[in-house]
């Protein structure tokens, strides 16, 4: 048995009692937009822990091409609207898309973006792989990253949000510095790792155009979430800075009936001073920078201080 | 069993009683309404332990996916870590005393929280073991009562108090539950949201009253099983609220409001909750109070 997610992995310390975090430019919310640029398999093995096509016995043309949509359609009329609010985007990128559809990646580079993995391809899952399966898949992430981008992989969502026991500390010694797999909290946070350093900068189920429009919610209670998340994070700010996610996926926000609420949701954060619009890769190396050993010398003291009598 | 096709429950933890019949119910200071909100502190464990059961349906992260699942785990830690300090400092401005329902992984380890919620005049009911270890008739007599047991002796070891009442993980009970919980000396029980006034549960030993929750309007169920909005969800509160208020003019009612702070806590659901809260603390006759302050005051009535 490894170590728990809970208490183990992360050190407890209340978003009041920390460090008072300043990013850069007085900036008081750390602002990054995370669209998933994935492909799923045309016929995917199955032996991955979970069925990518439950629906029919494979192939499954309808769910394979809807998704397909997202690469040849929708990523093209989403980057319209970055292009449009000037935003910086940290990509949660299958890696094989830089194989298949090398436009996509080329549009990625031209703009500066930055790129975490979000494994090979979104069909094939993390369950059950061992250690050493584990550090050749971030093997082959990094190399692949590197050779059509030039960049350094600093991070990951693990694929279709697939994770395995051990991922912290293969992460972390592999060299990513990030993680975004944790849902825990509106700061980075610290994991404990083996060696190196690893923290969370925590990704979003809850402003996830995925789980919104693929539940019965619509345009409008996507923008409205988004402002009410950004209006309190603000409102809060004066204590600590704070981050804000939002993740898509280009087959969802990229539908022409869609996209509209983007720019809504755009057109009002650009309105305020104070935003630090910026990457997943410059939120982990900011905080590690200032504020990682600060943290963890508060959680540790806390542990001693708060401990049940007896 | 099937039921009997006969006059009232088919189950013997409580009596019919429709709420006409009944001699009218005032509050203290002659509330017409009164309120409690019993904020969930759970655990969601990393390994579920052998034999436990796990609810279907169980909220968080992208709904269930295989192990090791750590959105789930992860979202709902948020509420330990965030939510729940935004959701305490709701209840404080709207000066209603929080009941918290912890479960015995959660209090053993977060003492932290523990203290915090006391310094906020909470009052702590037993709420399991974990949240992916309900009470389901699954058990036996005897492990029911091992673990409900082990749940109470964890909250006066870890909160210092005993336990006064008892909500489930999920609302989970066995046909047992009543009776267990009455042997134990348990004084009330939140897993019945049948009614809008507390009742006596009818227990071969002890004395335990019911304390029912409004299910539609726990936030898990409204937001996540039934997706509903925020907005809508506090427009739903204020609807329920006003009308409860008119109607215990006749005959006082309660209004038991069961939030998870990694739901409700979150950044862009907490203003709603605020909202919500304002519009019930603007009134006169209510009366807000933990679980035992008002069963207590029930039972003196009655």
């Amino acid at each position: 048995m490894g170590k728990s997610l809970y208490p183990d992995r992360v050190d407890y310390l209340p978003i009041h009692d920390r460090p008072k975090i300043i990013w850069p430019g007085k900036a008081k919310i750390a602002l990054w937009v995370a669209p998933n640029i994935e492909h799923y398999e045309y016929t995917p093995e199955t032996s991955y822990g979970r069925d990518p096509w439950p629906r029919v016995p494979h192939t499954d043309v309808r769910e394979f091409s809807y998704r397909d949509y997202g690469n040849r359609v929708g990523f093209w009329r989403m980057l319209d609207s970055m292009d449009r609010y000037r935003i910086r985007c940290t990509v949660s990128l299958n890696m094989a898309v830089l194989e298949h559809f090398p436009e996509i990646g080329r549009a990625i580079v031209d703009r500066s973006w930055d790129i975490m993995s979000h494994g090979i391809y979104n069909t094939r899952y993390m369950y059950g792989m061992t250690d050493d399966d584990e550090m050749r898949f971030y093997r082959d992430n990094i190399d692949t990253l590197y050779e059509h981008t030039g960049k350094k992989l600093k991070g990951m969502l693990g694929p279709a949000c697939s994770e395995t026991e051990n991922m912290p500390d293969l992460m972390a010694k592999s060299g990513l510095i990030y993680t975004a797999d944790f849902l825990h909290d509106d700061q980075p946070v610290p994991i404990n790792v083996q060696t190196g350093k690893l923290v969370s900068v925590p990704y979003s189920v809850e402003l996830n155009d995925h789980v919104l429009f693929t539940a019965s919610f619509d345009g409008d209670v996507f923008v409205r979430r988004c402002i009410d998340q950004f209006d309190r994070l603000y409102s809060e700010s004066s204590q600590s800075g704070r981050v804000m996610c939002i993740p898509l996926h280009p087959f969802l926000i990229g539908q022409p009936h869609r996209i509209k609420y983007l720019d809504k949701v755009f057109q009002y954060i650009s309105r305020y001073k104070g935003v630090w619009q910026t990457t997943a890769d410059e939120i982990a190396e900011y905080f590690i920078e200032h504020y990682y050993d600060d943290y963890v010398e508060r959680a540790i003291s806390l542990k001693k201080n708060f401990t049940h009598a007896g | 069993m099937p039921a009997n096709r006969k006059y009232g429950m088919d189950h013997p933890h409580h009596s019919w009683s429709p709420l006409p019949s009944r001699t009218c119910l005032r509050w203290p200071n002659g509330a017409n309404l009164a309120i409690c909100i019993i904020i969930n502190l759970e655990h969601e464990q990393w390994e579920i332990p052998p034999n436990s059961y796990v609810a279907s349906n169980l909220a968080g992260g992208l709904s269930p996916r295989p192990w090791p699942d750590y959105m789930r785990i992860t979202h709902r830690e948020y509420g330990h870590r965030v939510g729940v300090f935004r959701v305490l400092a709701a209840l404080e401005k709207a000066n209603i005393p929080p009941t918290i329902a912890i479960d015995s992984a959660t209090a053993r380890m977060y003492p932290y929280l523990i203290k915090y919620c006391r310094d906020k005049g909470a009052e702590f009911i037993a709420h399991g073991t974990s949240v992916n270890s309900m009470v389901t008739s699954r058990m036996s007599y005897r492990t029911e009562t091992k673990y409900i047991r082990e749940t109470m002796d964890a909250l006066i070891e870890f909160t210092g108090e005993t336990p006064r009442g008892w909500l489930g993980p999920e609302f989970g009970e066995s046909e047992h539950t009543p009776q267990i919980l009455g042997e134990l000396g348990f004084r009330y029980v939140c897993d019945w949201p049948n009614d809008e006034q507390p009742y006596m549960m009818t227990v071969p030993t002890g004395e335990i009253s019911s304390l029912p929750i409004m299910l539609e309007l726990d936030d898990v169920n409204a937001m996540w099983d039934r997706k509903i909005t925020v907005k809508n969800y506090a427009k739903m509160l204020i609807d329920a609220f006003d009308r409860m208020y008119l109607d215990g003019l006749d005959n006082g009612r309660l209004l038991v409001l069961n939030l998870h702070p990694w739901l409700i806590g979150q950044p862009f659901r907490i203003g709603y909750l605020e909202k919500a809260l304002a519009h019930v603390r603007s009134k006169k006759g209510v009366w807000a109070a933990t679980g035992s302050e008002i069963i207590e005051w029930y039972r003196e009535q009655s």
